[in-house]
């Protein structure tokens, strides 16, 4: 999206929460100015919770969200032509495909659990340590990465501007037809219609008491108690800051077999305090996503709350509220509205 | 000199215009190019951002005292910033062609700074998240503590006591670092930690166990609100307000740069939008003028021409006048002309009544009549012997010769007096037909009606026979038949008469030679009659030809010029035309009057 579109919708979502000024049809910059004195509104849930419902769309260009999706599932991005991004982030598996580490083009496992795809949108940043500051940017990341998909992008335009029916829906969509940003941004474009809103959850917070149990609700409610909200919070349930992994405690020293990818943020600051810092992983639809952590480890959702119970909260508490916390995560779980 | 002056001068005046009008589309452009810089848009942009900053400083605050219930405000805002720093760079990048050098190197410093302030934030939000839940944590841990500790024995009351008392003392003073993170509380902590590590020995495991986590919290809370007093500090010495304020301060530099040139535009714009006015005004004063000039020459070649026009009309009333004056005059001297030749003519007709009635009474007087008288009184006397006496008398013998003579003489006598009577009503019937002829003519204006031209040729030959006979001129007719024609005798007669004076007048001069008078008649053309009077007189030297015809003139001692001209006129108010032809002094001359009958072609009869 070109930056001069992007900021005016964003503007002009302050601009339409003012009933009470006139509409103006203005230039774009002259919006700018009013936003400038015009209160951002926050999310206008009904319920004033740590965690905010996903909205029901974000409102992307269906024929780039359409070429996106062609291209997702397309192998021809991998440069043997084994693997597309949907072999590792399997729609009808929560966005992930249930392995421990994914294979790639080769077959070879790669160095970290594979995190959803669904609701990657509204991640503040992309993979495990935060790499990478969009879905944009994202793509070229795994497209190049050699265990991945090991190819180059002169030779995905090839083959993407080589195929009749690509080349002409990128005419349609693009001005410049096939190249490597536009390839980009329909991937990006696609991932972003890959929400998952109307989880029970969402419900509740959208003001229908009785769309969770009571257990549940009092599974939130020690989810809240304990501090998992802390981090775990924000429409995404995460995904919008990073932690120490092992906060409150030596993680990794307890696991042991420690791997490069276990120093997590310090693989793209090189600052001390930035070891073993993982983004913090979003907690929607994590009974879909098993197992859990970016090494993997926990094969439960169970073993994934002792875990943070452990080493990220460094307290300790009963059976029944482990198991309250995750009857009310599996109210996170939405409906996936997009085309798998 | 006008006309020469005037091309340069309109030439030069197009010229400057045009140089002036080229000025102002170049200044005009220059000006509309200028506002091409957005600045406006782009200030506001910035202020935007710097809006945003600060939004996102306040969130920053609010998520530190807990009034933000998630962070996702913190990540939104920056998502926001960056996408309009993207802007403003792609705008001004786009736009200025590096034109503002240090637009450029200020978003980049801003950008720069608020990738450093990202990344505080970020370290920031992972902090607070730790210390808000060890915090939050700390009064629980300390109650599970207690309880733990209530549960020991009463041997062990007075170390628990005191280590309850510890635990409290860690927890308020945890709670005062929160608030204020001052080295005192540090220590203070420090030393309750150290405490506590030395008591716990005595402790059960599971209290132990307590105590570790209560120890813990304490110390995440030591370490987090050290880290996040530390980060917040760092945070706000971001100048991220500050590289918006440079931007600005360039844009508005160069904005200020451009509006100067932008004025200065407006100035030559002004000035050379004056000069075109003025420019303007001039030519318009300059067309005016000319205008003025135009308007002024036209009306006095208007009035000129209308007294123009009066004059040719008054000339032209006044040569009317004089024309039907002259031709009134030429009319009447025509008519005295007839009347004159027709007195002339009666007169002399009178003079041989004169001469016959003079003859008769010389005749009458010397009758031998009485002769005849005596004779008789003979036979009177002798009446008785008639016979004797007849044959006797010797006188008597002689009476029937004297008779017989008498009888022839008588006889004689008588046939002259018979022959001098007839000359007489001869001469008075002429006399008569003079007149009838005058009235006839006299006072007929303009009158059309069929005649035949002989008739009129011999009516004018008539009129002057007399003088024709005097003057021993031959008189030879060529008359081709001619049809009744619709004519005006009045004026041809006149024309006709003077023609035949002017030819016997002219033969009367030229008195060595026969004279000789040609009048010949006939259609030429096929509708033209011609009507030729040639005479053998003194003819016209060719330099007359033409005047001949004039007014006045005349080479007639006792002439008036009137005749010909006249004649002319009245030839030409027939529609037709009287010309002379003359091959010099001493050949005799050729009028010819030449009138149209085309109209009268259907009367087929011919002579």
């Amino acid at each position: 999206m070109d930056p001069q579109k992007a900021r005016c919708t964003g503007v002009e979502k302050g601009a339409r929460a003012m009933a009470a000024v006139p509409r103006l049809s203005l230039r774009c910059g002259l919006l700018v100015a009013m936003a400038a004195w015009v209160p951002t509104p926050a999310f206008s849930a009904p319920l004033d919770e740590p965690i905010q419902p996903i909205p029901l769309s974000l409102k992307q260009d269906p024929a780039r969200a359409e070429i996106g999706r062609s291209l997702f599932h397309d192998p021809r991005l991998s440069i043997n032509n084994r693997v597309s991004c949907a072999s590792c982030h399997d729609l009808k598996k929560g966005g992930a495909d249930g392995r421990d580490h994914s294979l790639g083009m080769d077959g070879k496992p790669t160095d970290v659990n594979t995190p959803t795809v669904l609701n990657s949108a509204f991640n503040f940043r992309q993979f495990w340590n935060g790499r990478s500051p969009s879905l944009e940017d994202q793509v070229d990341h795994v497209v190049r990465n050699p265990t991945e998909m090991g190819s180059k992008w002169d030779e995905i335009i090839r083959r993407v501007a080589g195929d009749p029916k690509y080349k002409s829906a990128f005419a349609a969509a693009y001005k410049d037809g096939v190249t490597q940003v536009n390839i980009q941004s329909a991937l990006a474009t696609y991932e972003r219609t890959l929400i998952t809103p109307n989880a029970r959850f969402d419900k509740y917070l959208r003001g229908d008491v009785n769309a969770i149990s009571a257990a549940e609700k009092a599974g939130y409610a020690k989810f809240k108690q304990y501090g998992c909200v802390a981090c775990h919070q924000g429409v995404n349930v995460g995904g919008n800051m990073f932690q120490k992994f092992g906060i409150m405690g030596d993680y990794f020293g307890k696991r042991g077999n420690p791997t490069e990818a276990d120093l997590g943020r310090y693989l793209v600051t090189r600052v001390e305090a930035d070891r073993h810092v993982f983004k913090v992983p979003s907690l929607r639809n994590v009974a879909l996503t098993a197992p859990y952590f970016h090494d993997a480890s926990a094969k439960t959702l169970e073993d994934a709350v002792d875990v943070m119970f452990r080493y990220q909260l460094g307290r300790v508490a009963s059976k029944e509220d482990k198991e309250a916390i995750v009857r009310f995560l599996h109210t996170l779980t939405g409906e996936l509205d997009a085309k798998p | 000199m006008k006309l020469l002056g005037r091309p340069p001068a309109w030439l030069a005046m197009s010229l400057a215009a045009a140089v002036l009008v080229s000025m102002l589309v170049f200044f005009y452009a220059r000006t509309q190019r200028n506002d091409a810089l957005n600045y406006v848009e782009h200030v506001a942009m910035l202020r935007h951002l710097k809006q945003l900053d600060a939004q996102w400083e306040l969130d920053v605050l609010k998520s530190k005292i807990g009034l933000n219930a998630h962070y996702d405000p913190l990540a939104g805002s920056l998502v926001e910033m960056i996408a309009l720093l993207n802007g403003i760079e792609s705008d001004l990048g786009a736009e200025q062609h590096g034109q503002v050098a240090g637009v450029a190197e200020g978003v980049a410093a801003l950008r720069r700074a608020i990738d450093e302030k990202a990344a505080l934030v970020e370290r920031f939000k992972s902090n607070n998240a730790v210390l808000r839940n060890s915090l939050a944590f700390l009064p629980t841990a300390e109650q599970d503590v207690r309880q733990s500790l209530g549960r020991l024995g009463v041997h062990e009351s007075a170390a628990a006591e005191r280590m309850s008392e510890n635990v409290n003392k860690l927890l308020l003073a945890s709670m005062l670092y929160s608030q204020s993170a001052s080295d005192e509380h540090a220590a203070d902590i420090q030393s309750g930690l150290r405490e506590l590590d030395t008591d716990k020995l005595l402790l059960r495991p599971e209290t132990m166990d307590r105590l570790d986590i209560f120890g813990a919290h304490v110390r995440t809370v030591l370490r987090e609100q050290r880290g996040v007093n530390e980060l917040l500090g760092l945070i706000s010495a971001v100048p991220t307000a500050a590289r918006v304020e440079e931007i600005q301060n360039v844009l508005s530099a160069e904005q200020q740069r451009v509006a100067d040139l932008s004025r200065q535009y407006l100035g030559y714009l002004l000035v050379f939008s004056a000069l075109l006015l003025g420019l303007f005004l001039y030519a318009a004063a300059r067309l005016i003028r000319s205008h003025a000039v135009i308007n002024r020459v036209n009306k006095k070649l208007h009035s000129a021409n209308e007294t123009l026009e009066q004059r040719v009309e008054e000339r032209t009333q006044e040569l009317r006048q004089v024309q039907s004056d002259l031709l009134a005059t030429a009319r009447q001297a025509g008519m005295a002309e007839i009347a004159t030749n027709v007195l002339h003519n009666v007169g002399n007709v009178l003079n041989s009544v004169n001469v016959s009635a003079g003859l008769v009474g010389a005749s009458v007087r010397s009758s031998k009549i009485l002769g005849l008288t005596r004779a008789v009184q003979m036979l009177n006397e002798h009446a008785d012997d008639l016979a004797s006496f007849m044959t006797l008398d010797t006188k008597g013998k002689m009476l029937p010769g004297y008779l017989t003579q008498l009888s022839q003489v008588l006889l004689a006598e008588q046939q002259s007096i018979l022959n001098e009577l007839t000359s007489m009503t001869k001469s008075v019937d002429h006399i008569k037909e003079i007149i009838a002829t005058q009235q006839a003519y006299a006072g007929t204006a303009s009158l059309m009606e069929p005649a035949r031209i002989e008739e009129l040729v011999e009516d004018a030959l008539r009129m002057n026979a007399v003088a024709l006979a005097r003057h021993q001129v031959t008189v030879e007719k060529e008359f081709a038949p001619v049809p009744v024609l619709p004519l005006d005798k009045g004026r041809i007669l006149q024309i006709l008469v003077n023609l035949i004076g002017n030819a016997k007048q002219a033969m009367e001069v030229a008195t060595d030679r026969t004279h000789r008078l040609t009048l010949s008649v006939g259609m030429v053309r096929g509708h033209t009659l011609r009507v030729a009077v040639a005479d053998t007189g003194v003819g016209i030297p060719p330099e007359n030809l033409v005047r001949v015809f004039a007014h006045g003139f005349t080479t007639k001692e006792d002439g008036h010029g009137f005749g010909l001209h006249s004649a002319a006129v009245a030839a030409r108010e027939m529609g037709g035309a009287l010309t002379a032809h003359s091959n010099g002094p001493g050949t005799g001359a050729v009028f010819v009057l030449e009138l149209p009958a085309g109209a009268a072609q259907k009367t087929e009869e011919t002579t």
